[in-house]
């Protein structure tokens, strides 16, 4: 068993002081162990953004890969080297904006990857335009008269989407947000993991005090195997509900490919030379 | 034989010319005979004009037929949309229906009325006109007949048996008819040696490739002219523990590439213009993570959607300059349909030996072609990658080395754990800034090039050993060219082609020998832009006043009549 140290490099995070994404990296490195992977089983695949920066400060095998692409990526890698634990992370601009199309697809197939979002409702990298989550009204540096877009609630188009396990968390609740990861990387099918995450620098001391405060564990007694039931904490408004909002049990990709492999092999595994056989005069 | 035969039929979607062509296809490879077949179609997806081409000879073929024969037209409407692009022989003979007169700039050829769909309905197979034409064939030519009856039986044992006997009423019928034409008089004279022979098309030798280069991972998106690939290796990969991901878009399917590779598996994607110019960002990160990739990369005809199910050479520039940066990658070119395997084993190795991204061009007028080629020749040595069996504190990623290969651990591997990123990185994968490194590293990534072209002088070179003319082309114009060559060879002239199959890095030393030792330089591409040519002038010395351009479109198959034409313009060429 590794510990939580032994998941951590000494590559020191480009972060500004009292970023969001330095509690979500401690939580990382603890889930990580609490979940009992090994950093040579475990493969971190990221996007591009400031939270995309975080696979170099884990040590297992990392990628920090383009803006919008982590899901495919860690797809690939996982359906490769299906024994190895495989994260993906990212921001909401990252995988909301240019990824969004892929976050759908890899919901849809319950691709057996958890999924971390690191939200903090801007683009912090390229120094602080609206995202798909900035609030509508919001003015930032690319929105002088405020943003004119709705917000997206990125749990809601999770669960419409398919993904059979769906989390939200605050990186302001360590113990809680380590928790929720541990079971993410756990649960077995696509598990997304909503963090929001304060950007001090382009959101303001204020947004983590706002966040905070519009902070509520879900209820006791939410039923979260209902999909229904679980969308009723999206798109609140005046509050976010933290803790697991959705949970199902349903055949991976890994499963149904094993389904289809069985089906294709037959009795007989056939040799990659019988190929020509249909071609044969 | 006395010489080879061409034929074509065209017609609108379900009067069966694309599987009449098929049948003599495949009855005359079993029977022994070398056979190129092309198949042309419109944009509908269902009944639309459709032909299909085949010729036939009793030794190998290098080009696939442009001079027609004998044309069986269903429909004069239809042949209308080909008609540029189909060039029938000067004696040519078109069969047509009684009711469809042919058009007037169609009279200096052999016209001839068959009632082709009363013939099939007398047969009682009515719609059967397809076989009925085939018969006539098979008459006129003298195609071995109990073949084709095998053919029609193998091609609809799944149907009913009253179809079965419909089909070979309507070739009984048509070879009736047949009988009374005044025949060209080509007799067929061969031993029917089939053994270890297939009748394979490029995309086919392609999937077949990856398979023989030991790949387990396939991700793509259906887009013409490449899907063939995917199909046959979702198809392929389960059965022998591998995977097949048709993903969302061609992002993800090299995205996913990437990641298995990453991840420790032999991993290709398949291909055309538009999803390679979406592959281009992630195929700069297999350049600077330095991570094996294979792409394999049908040209069709464009830019944007051009010309889905028509070949061309026009994504040259993006497949050898395509991406932002200074990003080394190789590009292979195959030439025919064998060499379609052959190019995509290379791709394989030189993606897994040296960890870059590989594109290999291949274009639609391989890719969907079937002919006849010799299994025992798709043999090829596969390179696997070197993978580090151990590592401790002191293994790095990107170690500086002469060949700039570095050691590539595979996650699994204890010790062996790297992060690495699009970033430039230094010797571990951690991210840098400084000019320092990006220098290095840029350096590093680059030498790998100068090693793979000194491996691989990938190129053929064909024609007179001492040529008072060189043609350089790439890709599908071998053929034409390669022929055009035997018969100038016959005709007392001096020529011979370079075509290099690796394009990147482009083999310049043994080109540029090739280009000084011709006294004139003919460069033929399928490109309007003529990009072959700017590239080698980019690459090699091609003085100006020695080299003349044979360019053109895509959209049309290049024909041996039109390099001739062209060689044959050269004054001084006849030794």
């Amino acid at each position: 068993m590794s510990t939580a140290a032994e998941f951590k490099t000494d590559l020191k995070p480009v972060w500004c002081p009292g970023c969001g994404d330095f509690a979500v990296l401690n939580s990382m490195h603890r889930a990580l162990a609490a979940a009992g992977c090994e950093p040579h089983e475990t493969i971190l695949i990221s996007g591009i953004g400031c939270s995309s920066r975080l696979p170099g400060y884990v040590e297992t095998y990392g990628l920090n890969s383009l803006h919008g692409r982590a899901l495919p990526i860690a797809t690939g890698a996982k359906l490769a080297a299906p024994r190895m634990t495989v994260v993906a992370v990212g921001g909401d601009g990252d995988g909301l904006a240019i990824g969004g199309n892929h976050f759908l697809h890899a919901c849809r197939r319950n691709v057996d990857i958890a999924y971390v979002m690191m939200d903090n409702e801007i683009y912090g990298l390229t120094k602080g335009q609206a995202g798909p989550t900035t609030p509508t009204g919001d003015r930032t540096k690319s929105t002088t008269y405020g943003n004119p877009d709705p917000s997206l609630d990125p749990c809601a188009l999770a669960i419409a989407a398919g993904a059979s396990w769906v989390a939200r968390g605050f990186s302001g609740d360590v113990k809680g947000t380590t928790e929720l990861m541990t079971r993410a990387i756990r649960h077995h099918g696509f598990a997304f993991l909503n963090i929001l995450s304060p950007c001090v620098t382009w959101r303001g001391e204020e947004q983590h005090k706002e966040l905070r405060a519009k902070m509520q564990p879900v209820p006791a007694g939410h039923d979260v195997t209902s999909a229904e039931a679980a969308l009723r904490f999206t798109d609140e408004g005046e509050v976010l509900t933290t803790g697991v909002l959705y949970e199902a049990s349903r055949p991976t990709l890994l499963d149904q490919l094993s389904g289809i492999e069985l089906m294709a092999r037959g009795n007989t595994q056939p040799a990659r030379s019988d190929f020509l056989a249909a071609y044969r005069l | 034989m006395s010489k080879d035969i061409t034929f074509s039929m065209v017609g609108s979607g379900g009067d069966g010319a694309v599987v009449a062509g098929d049948l003599a296809a495949m009855a005359c490879a079993a029977h022994g005979l070398h056979v190129v077949k092309t198949e042309a179609y419109g944009p509908q997806i269902r009944g639309g004009e459709s032909s299909s081409t085949v010729r036939i000879a009793a030794t190998p073929l290098a080009a696939q037929g442009d001079a027609i024969e004998t044309l069986v037209v269903f429909r004069f409407t239809d042949f209308a949309r080909f008609r540029s692009e189909m060039t029938l022989a000067a004696d040519g003979l078109i069969l047509h229906e009684p009711d469809d007169a042919p058009p007037p700039e169609l009279s200096a050829y052999r016209c001839r009325p068959v009632p082709f769909a009363q013939l099939a309905r007398d047969a009682e197979a009515p719609n059967a006109k397809n076989i009925v034409a085939l018969g006539i064939l098979v008459a006129l030519y003298g195609l071995p007949a109990e073949s084709i009856r095998a053919a029609v039986r193998k091609r609809f044992k799944k149907r009913d048996a009253t179809v079965i006997s419909a089909n070979l009423r309507a070739l009984d019928c048509g070879m009736e008819f047949g009988a009374q034409l005044p025949s060209p008089a080509v007799t067929f004279a061969t031993t029917p040696q089939t053994a270890g022979r297939l009748l394979l098309s490029g995309n086919e030798a392609s999937a077949f490739a990856a398979l023989h280069s030991g790949c387990s991972f396939f991700a793509g998106y259906p887009i013409t002219p490449s899907t063939e690939i995917l199909q046959l290796l979702g198809e392929w990969l389960p059965k022998i523990g591998g995977t097949c991901l048709q993903t969302e878009d061609e992002l993800a399917a090299i995205g996913a590439v990437v990641g298995a590779s990453f991840a420790g598996a032999k991993a290709m994607t398949a291909t055309s213009g538009p999803g390679l110019a979406l592959m281009s960002e992630m195929l700069g990160l297999a350049s600077i993570a330095e991570i094996p990739s294979v792409i394999v990369n049908v040209q069709r005809g464009g830019p944007s959607t051009g010309i889905p199910t028509k070949s061309e050479q026009s994504d040259l520039f993006h497949a050898v300059y395509g991406g932002t940066g200074d990003m080394p990658r190789v590009v292979l070119a195959c030439c025919d349909v064998e060499d379609a395997f052959h190019t995509t084993v290379d791709a394989f190795n030189i993606a897994e030996e040296y960890q870059l991204p590989v594109i290999v061009l291949s274009d639609q007028a391989i890719a969907q072609r079937r002919e006849t080629i010799d299994a025992a020749s798709l043999v090829h040595d596969v390179v696997s990658r070197s993978v580090p069996l151990e590592a401790d504190a002191s293994y790095r990623r990107y170690a500086m080395t002469e060949n700039g290969v570095s050691p590539m651990t595979v996650p699994g591997l204890a010790g062996g754990m790297y992060q690495t990123n699009g970033l430039e990185h230094d010797v571990e994968g951690r991210p840098s800034a400084m000019f320092e490194t990006h220098e290095a590293m840029n350096a590093k990534r680059y030498r790998k090039l100068d090693a793979i072209a000194e491996k691989y002088p990938l190129y053929r070179r064909f024609g007179a050993v001492k040529p008072k003319l060189g043609i350089l082309c790439w890709g599908s114009s071998a053929g034409a060219i390669c022929e055009a060559i035997e018969r100038t060879e016959a005709e007392g002239m001096r020529v011979a082609a370079f075509v290099p199959r690796m394009l990147a890095p482009l083999p310049a030393r043994p080109l540029q020998a090739f280009i000084d030792s011709c006294e004139e330089i003919l460069v033929v591409e399928l490109s309007f832009a003529g990009q072959f040519h700017r590239y080698l002038r980019s690459l090699v010395d091609l003085p100006r006043n020695k080299t003349r351009v044979l360019k053109r479109s895509g959209g049309k198959a290049l024909s041996v009549e039109e390099v001739l034409a062209a060689v044959r313009a050269f004054e001084g060429v006849t030794a």
